[in-house]
């Protein structure tokens, strides 16, 4: 028997499990998005495009669409610039303090978000939550933070970008740890302040993570939402806090109209198609130059 | 003091203030839910960050009005068990591609990673349709096996750590007549350990954590996982703030355990994960 052959049974677990829980379904949303199904009757026949005309129809799916792209734009420097000076602030002082404090931002990304989504919630209670009482304290008005459109959708993200944040704090932090602090501690000797290091250093050595994190940042920052959506605002008030990931959950799961949700999955899966060519390309280019 | 050390002095006491300030900033709500927990009913919303008198009722409130225990049973069981199973898969896949058919790795390697990023809502509504015809609406099955696939990311962490091994130690037990599963067995596996347990417990959290897929599979009160407990807790008994800030204190608290244990191991996996993507 070749090696190749004796080599199956071990992929086979994986590939097993991708083909029915990944790919599948991948192939199966396409095959759903042209039938008419309410999940309460039998799936009643091949509508063509309807579903995805239905979506177009509906203003709240054209909404969730632009506000995908807008928690993507918001949560941009939260992604890139925050974590960065956060990462080099703790790499600027190696030590036990800088171990603790990173251990203490990095807390979001290990804590449930539904905890966390909680906890906000009682902060934020209107009428008598802790943030309005401080308000109130300062002389301002109280605000109906969760029930005020504009207001809920900062509040999902500001949630949302604690972990952000969080996360690429580390990753910003892994790219520093590799610079060599020789070189640093030369150009300090030569003279050089702190942010003359920050720039001439530190910048042109997280120039290609911070291309890749912006890019996954915009591409994933509709679907770190979710939880906080989901617990919080359930998509409201007035779909304000709506995005596409939560868009297909209503659909499917609360009006149960799988043919609908699906045709929304499927433009969904499209836009991270397109993001995919991008990111390729973007990689040839890079190592092109 | 010199005069030229101040601004050292005051350059230090600044990076601690800006730091205690962040640390303040993306932990407060958590911190402030802790300290709630331990609030009785009369101070439940007093702006004072000591309780007064400090209270345990909230916990007992939940422990006995509650199924806190049940609920973090099936959690524990949903973890372990992904975590446990998308590690086998993982360490088979990833022997399989680096000792037997490297040819078939850049192709298996982006299948995975293609599946990585597609977004689970997207694909949520056919697993949710295969496992309920299935028969795992509300069984520990449902709630693992459909998780199983995301073992993808455990096989492109560990397929680095299999080509880490060092050639001569497989070479060796070659010779010796071993055959592929003794060399796993006796020669990677060995050597995989630390990757194991930092893959283990990457995505035993990232488990405890998930509310997608055990919303939709696990929605029946005795088989729920104890992040849906807690939205439901939310809804139903939104009013007593001491005893939900409890319950989510109760709920994260296994997590923050192993956190505090091994904070620099969970970090060091975290950061794995993150720079493969």
């Amino acid at each position: 028997m070749t090696a190749r052959l004796r080599a199956w049974p071990y992929l086979a677990p994986l590939l097993i499990l991708l083909g029915v829980w990944v790919y599948g379904p991948a192939v199966f949303t396409v095959v759903l998005s042209f039938l008419d199904w309410n999940l309460t009757t039998p799936p009643v026949g091949v509508v063509g495009l309807d579903n995805y005309a239905a979506l177009w129809r509906h203003p709240e799916f054209a909404q969730s669409l632009v506000q995908t792209v807008l928690y993507a734009l918001v949560l941009l420097p939260f992604s890139t610039v925050v974590p960065l000076a956060l990462a080099t602030l703790l790499w600027s002082r190696p030590g036990r303090a800088a171990e603790i404090y990173r251990a203490i931002l990095f807390l979001p990304v290990i804590l449930a978000p539904v905890a966390v989504a909680v906890a906000w919630r009682f902060l934020l209670n209107p009428l008598q939550g802790l943030v309005n009482e401080m308000l109130g304290a300062l002389g301002m008005p109280p605000g109906n933070w969760l029930g005020d459109p504009a207001t809920a959708l900062v509040v999902i993200v500001v949630i949302t970008a604690a972990k952000v944040v969080a996360f690429n704090m580390l990753l910003y932090g892994a790219t520093l740890a590799s610079i060599d602090r020789r070189v640093v501690e030369a150009a300090r000797v030569e003279g050089a302040t702190a942010l003359d290091v920050a720039r001439s250093i530190v910048l042109p050595h997280v120039a290609r993570p911070t291309v890749v994190l912006a890019l996954l940042s915009l591409v994933l920052a509709g679907q770190w939402t979710f939880t906080n959506i989901s617990v919080l605002t359930q998509g409201g008030p007035d779909g304000a806090t709506d995005n596409v990931f939560y868009r297909i959950y209503t659909l499917g799961f609360t009006f149960f109209e799988i043919g609908e949700a699906s045709a929304a999955a499927v433009v969904l899966l499209a836009g991270f198609i397109v993001v995919a060519l991008a990111w390729g390309l973007v990689r040839r280019v890079s190592r092109a130059t | 003091m010199r005069p030229d050390h101040r601004p050292a002095l005051f350059g230090r006491v600044a990076w601690h203030a800006v730091l205690v300030v962040c640390c303040l900033l993306t932990t407060f709500p958590v911190l402030w839910a802790l300290i709630t927990s331990f609030k009785g009913p009369a101070d439940v919303f007093s702006a004072n960050p000591i309780p007064s008198p400090v209270t345990l009722e909230n916990y007992a409130a939940v422990l006995s009005g509650w199924p806190v225990l049940p609920l973090i049973a099936n959690t524990f069981v949903m973890s372990a068990g992904v975590a446990l199973g998308q590690i086998v898969v993982a360490v088979l896949a990833a022997f399989a591609l680096v000792e037997l058919s490297p040819r078939l790795r850049p192709a298996i390697l982006v299948a995975a990673t293609v599946a990585l990023v597609i977004p689970p809502q997207a694909i949520v509504i056919p697993q949710f349709l295969l496992a309920t015809r299935l028969g795992w609406l509300n069984s520990p099955v449902g709630l693992i096996v459909p998780q199983l696939g995301a073992a993808a990311l455990a096989v492109l962490l560990l397929v680095q750590h299999v080509a880490e091994v060092p050639r001569s130690h497989v070479e060796a037990a070659r010779l010796e007549g071993a055959r592929s599963g003794e060399v796993l067995w006796h020669v990677v596996l060995p050597a995989l350990r630390p990757a194991i347990a930092a893959v283990g417990i990457l995505v035993f959290i990232t488990t405890w954590n998930e509310y997608l897929w055990p919303l939709l599979i696990a929605p029946r009160a005795e088989n729920a996982t104890v992040q849906i407990g807690l939205a439901q807790f939310q809804t139903e008994g939104g009013t007593d703030y001491g005893a939900l800030m409890a319950a989510a204190t109760l709920t994260s608290l296994p997590i923050v355990l192993v956190y505090l244990l091994a904070s620099r191991r969970v970090t060091d996996a975290f950061l794995q994960s993150g720079l493969r993507t």
